[in-house]
């Protein structure tokens, strides 16, 4: 075995290393030194600030409102994506034809609008969330009239909206991700429950959500870093508009470099980029725990 | 019995109904796009489902002329196509020594390739290090790019792949003699081919589909990718909302054929990715 290990040349390792130091992992510590100076553009001398930019970013009303939106946007989008991700999997994961035909059209249906670019989405809804547009028509005309918003132009629902737009887009990805996990389970199992009396209910509950695990803390993972990380649709559906009403991190960091204050944005980004590591790798972890246990 | 069976059907028909309704919700906006489209100016900026009242194919030849949405296409083939076989090389190639080797540095150099998936690109460093290397705003630096940022997934997704293939493949093959390189290319790569397929198909759809590279790195805007030059699009021709529909459906249309065409596969990779790794 020790000769086996031998056999493997790190070599191989070289030209993908070389690629993604170059190219990612320098940027990213130049990115964090830089993040501690007054980085400005135009400026001559760059003078190091420890931590100023981090004081300004918790300090500054507008980015502190940045970071609120994140988070507000997060939560929403990795609760709505799960969920109806879920329920759409389980209701999915029985047959409802020979040979599943009609599960697999509805399944590549609803993904199709995750292989599609945000942007093209994200211009079709801005007409859609016009105040004169298709949802508040829609909404009048099964008489859900007082529903009726606007949708990008009231700054306290926002937020909400582009959430919407994105859990429209992304649910089907994550439907698909969970269908795999519900299709991987041995169906000994529920097959014994069913003979134990258990209910569809009861099944659901004691067998299927816990054989999981592994799945939805992937799916969570993989919501909450596109709710963290998210920019394209904020950037086309309002730009961070009205206002700064909407503005996220990530459009921060793009207004703040369109003003030449590279420190500042680099700060933000370093903001990010501790919030995605602090709360996805505990997560990432207790994932590869879960995957030895089953 | 019979009661049992009546009441499955009856389930499975509210279940269909259901999701029917759910494939409206889902189709509304695509449709939205598609009819809009066709309509002309006026009709278009009513922004309602009704059907164009001719069917303006002209809109389509309109827009691939005006918003030169023809080199945008090229573009995006070329740096799409470049990275993610850039991708697939590399990072096949690392994953079978960091998934094979049983030492700390690999360990490490798997956590380390991880962590460009959790970091956001610096962006104003990287474009410095390109003025170094004088290939700031050229489609080679995009591409490289591109391969750097997703060579972290691709490592992910290899290294569980390659995991799962028995290591007594490897020695057998040793056995017969075969070097390295022969053992990779002549046995473990042509059994990744899903993996390939997998790998390449979804880097190319997330390349196609993202504006945040083109945005900072191809300021010259005849080297824009299609959804960006949407974006240009967009900005210019706002009172003629039936071409920016057809500026849009023809973005969109290149991706939804290789989805549809390679379903299996994206579904596949998804799977592989996510549940397995």
């Amino acid at each position: 075995m020790r000769e086996g290990n031998r056999l493997y040349s790190y070599i191989w390792v070289a030209p993908c290393l070389l690629l993604y130091v170059i190219f990612f992992a320098i940027p990213l510590f130049i990115g964090f030194y830089s993040a501690m100076t007054n980085w400005t553009m135009g400026r001559e001398v760059t003078a190091f600030v420890g931590l100023e930019n981090f004081r300004h970013i918790f300090s500054d009303p507008e980015l502190l409102n940045a970071v609120r939106n994140t988070f507000l946007y997060t939560v929403v989008v990795v609760i709505f994506k799960n969920l109806f991700g879920f329920v759409l999997a389980i209701i999915l994961s029985t047959p409802l034809s020979r040979k599943r035909r009609v599960n697999n059209l509805f399944r590549t249906l609803f993904y199709i609008p995750a292989v599609m670019s945000t942007i093209v989405l994200g211009v079709v809804f801005t007409r859609i969330l016009h105040p004169l547009g298709l949802l508040n028509a829609c909404l009048k005309s099964i008489g859900l009239g007082f529903l009726a918003q606007n949708w990008l132009i009231n700054t306290r629902v926002v937020m909400l909206s582009i959430a919407g737009v994105s859990v429209w887009q992304w649910t089907g990805y994550h439907m698909v991700i969970y269908l795999a996990g519900i299709q991987g389970i041995a169906p000994d199992y529920l097959e014994a429950a069913t003979i134990d009396g258990a209910s569809t209910l009861q099944r659901l509950r004691k067998v299927t959500i816990p054989l999981l695990a592994a799945t939805i803390n992937m799916n969570v993972i993989l919501s909450l870093i596109g709710g963290l990380r998210g920019f394209s649709e904020v950037y086309v559906l309002t730009n961070g508009g009205p206002g700064h009403a909407s503005q996220v991190l990530t459009t921060e960091v793009l207004s703040k470099f369109a003003e030449g204050r590279w420190g500042l944005g680099t700060a933000l980004n370093a903001v990010l980029f501790l919030l995605v590591a602090v709360i996805c790798i505990p997560l990432l972890r207790q994932m590869r725990r879960q995957e030895v246990e089953e | 019995m019979n009661e049992a069976l009546l009441r499955r059907r009856a389930v499975r028909g509210v279940t269909v109904l259901f999701l029917l309704l759910v494939s409206v919700i889902v189709i509304t906006p695509l449709l939205f796009m598609v009819l809009g489209s066709f309509k002309n100016p006026l009709e278009a900026s009513s922004f309602s489902l009704s059907l164009p009242g001719h069917w303006l194919f002209r809109n389509y030849l309109d827009v691939v002329r005006e918003g030169s949405l023809g080199r945008a296409f090229v573009n995006s083939c070329l740096i799409a196509a470049a990275s993610s076989a850039l991708t697939v090389f590399f990072s096949s190639i690392a994953s079978f020594v960091v998934a094979r080797k049983r030492s700390r540095l690999a360990q490490f150099l798997y956590y380390f390739f991880f962590l460009g998936s959790l970091a956001p690109m610096q962006i104003i460093p990287t474009i410095q290090i390109l003025k170094v290397a004088h290939i700031y705003g050229s489609f080679a630096s995009v591409i490289l790019i591109y391969a750097a940022l997703n060579l972290s997934f691709g490592c992910f997704l290899y290294t569980g792949f390659i995991k799962s293939v028995p290591r007594a493949l490897d020695e057998a093959a040793l056995m017969e003699g075969a070097s390295l390189f022969g053992i990779f290319f002549m046995v473990i790569f042509p059994l990744l081919t899903p993996a390939n397929v997998t790998v390449s198909i979804l880097i190319f759809l997330s390349i196609w589909n993202d504006i945040n590279l083109p945005i900072y790195f191809l300021p010259d805007s005849t080297k824009w990718t299609m959804p960006l030059s949407v974006y240009g699009f967009f900005g210019r021709y706002s009172s003629s909302w039936n071409l920016v529909f057809a500026d849009l459906a023809l973005t969109a249309l290149p991706v939804v054929i290789l989805y549809l065409a390679a379903q299996k596969y994206v579904v596949s990779g998804l799977l592989v990715g996510a549940v397995k790794q």
